[in-house]
């Protein structure tokens, strides 16, 4: 009886029912070549398993059990300007672009438990994260020149980068107190930046660029072309749809 | 911690050992695991309690590892990338020549077409049963079965040329 590659397969892999494997086996103890091709088989599936099972027993990535589990970010992952100041390890403007990411990764987190109330401020979405609710709403109407001291979100400099999107950065109470840059994307406000801020002193003078991480601010640094606009531009821009 | 939460936990040694088996490499496979805890976590209202929380997810990884190979576009970085030494598995079990053999068997994976590479990810790596790869990856058993005897052959004959005895 012949006997075809899908059967082995399927005897190998545990699929092959009782009658058809029963068959199989009588005809084995017979027919060394037929046994030989299910060795073969046998053998590519331990070596796949020796291949890519070591990858199990790998820690999972810190930032990534944290996004999961929606915990404040490990401290150690969040320093972009020690890294600036370790050398070149990465190419500039790469290493900012990377490291502005790993910011807003590790950020994730508090943002993210938060994701079915009202007050969200960051939604995931296919390609990274957005903007929503009052974050949103902030980015989209508020200016800088013009906005009342005790809102729960304040924008800082707004700029165009070197694709000619505007982006904005900003510092929010929201979700534990959270500040980043956040660039027009698709209608809505894409977060490239993000860092944890530190808490306004209660009752001082807060300026935005008080209120703006070191990280935030240098990856700002890396993707600004020219100069950030000025009340009147900002204005203009916001009139304009940010378009 | 909820449950789903933790599920996805759980899951994660799998997922990454799934997108290493489809990825060429360790950098893109974690984007991969990313990218879908992501996707994961935003959907999370579309799994249903009490059904297969891998199953749901590996479909998203398949969705993803597909559309990205489509569009060719790199997906954004959203995490760092996994820290030197986080990687400590490859060389620790393993003697030279296991770890020449394996990076050969991966160079093998890569070089299968996308539909033979999820089947055998699926069954052989991930060890899913026929049925359950084939509800991973949307399509009937028996299109799941010939794309994995394809891909079997495949990575047979490519073994063998490079030397490694079936």
């Amino acid at each position: 009886m012949i006997v075809t590659d899908e059967t082995i397969a399927a005897y190998v892999d545990g699929e092959l029912a009782d009658e058809p494997r029963a068959a199989l086996e009588a005809q084995l103890a017979a027919d060394a070549s037929l046994a030989a091709r299910v060795e073969a088989q046998r053998r590519l599936r331990s070596r796949l398993s020796a291949a890519f099972d070591p990858v199990l027993a790998e820690p999972a990535p810190r930032d990534l059990l944290a996004l999961i589990r929606g915990e404040a970010p490990p401290a150690t992952v969040v320093d972009l300007a020690a890294r600036r100041k370790a050398g070149p390890t990465w190419g500039w403007p790469q290493g900012a672009a990377v490291a502005a990411s790993l910011l807003v990764g590790v950020l994730f987190g508090a943002a993210f438990v938060r994701i079915a109330q009202p007050t969200a401020i960051l939604s995931p979405a296919a390609d990274g994260v957005t903007a929503a609710g009052p974050l949103a709403r902030a980015l989209d109407g508020q200016l800088a020149s013009d906005q009342p001291a005790a809102a729960a979100v304040r924008v800082g400099l707004t700029f165009r980068d070197g694709d000619g999107r505007y982006c904005r950065t900003f510092a929010t109470s929201h979700s534990g107190g959270l500040a980043g840059v956040a660039c027009r994307a698709g209608g809505g406000w894409r977060v490239e930046a993000s860092a944890r801020a530190a808490p306004a002193p209660s009752g001082g003078m807060r300026t935005a660029a008080a209120e703006t991480p070191p990280a935030v601010l240098a990856a700002v640094d890396a993707m600004i072309a020219g100069e950030p606009l000025d009340a009147r531009q900002e204005a203009a821009a916001r009139a304009a749809g940010w378009r | 911690m909820d449950a789903f939460q933790q599920g996805l936990v759980e899951l994660l040694p799998r997922m990454r050992r799934l997108a290493r088996s489809l990825c060429r490499d360790a950098a893109a496979a974690d984007d991969l695991v990313q990218q879908a805890s992501l996707r994961a976590l935003s959907a999370r209202d579309q799994w249903t309690p009490g059904t297969r929380l891998d199953s749901w997810v590996f479909t998203i990884m398949k969705r993803l590892w597909i559309d990205e190979g489509r569009s060719r576009a790199r997906w954004t970085k959203v995490l760092a990338p996994a820290e030197e030494g986080e990687r400590v598995a490859d060389a620790a079990v393993s003697s030279p020549e296991q770890r020449l053999e394996a990076a050969r068997v991966a160079e093998a994976m890569a070089a299968l077409p996308n539909d033979q590479r999820l089947a055998v990810a699926l069954v052989l790596v991930d060890g899913l049963s026929y049925r359950e790869a084939a509800e991973v990856l949307e399509v009937p058993v028996g299109t799941l079965t010939s794309r994995l005897v394809r891909g079997r052959q495949a990575l047979l004959a490519r073994l063998e040329q490079e030397g490694i005895a079936p």
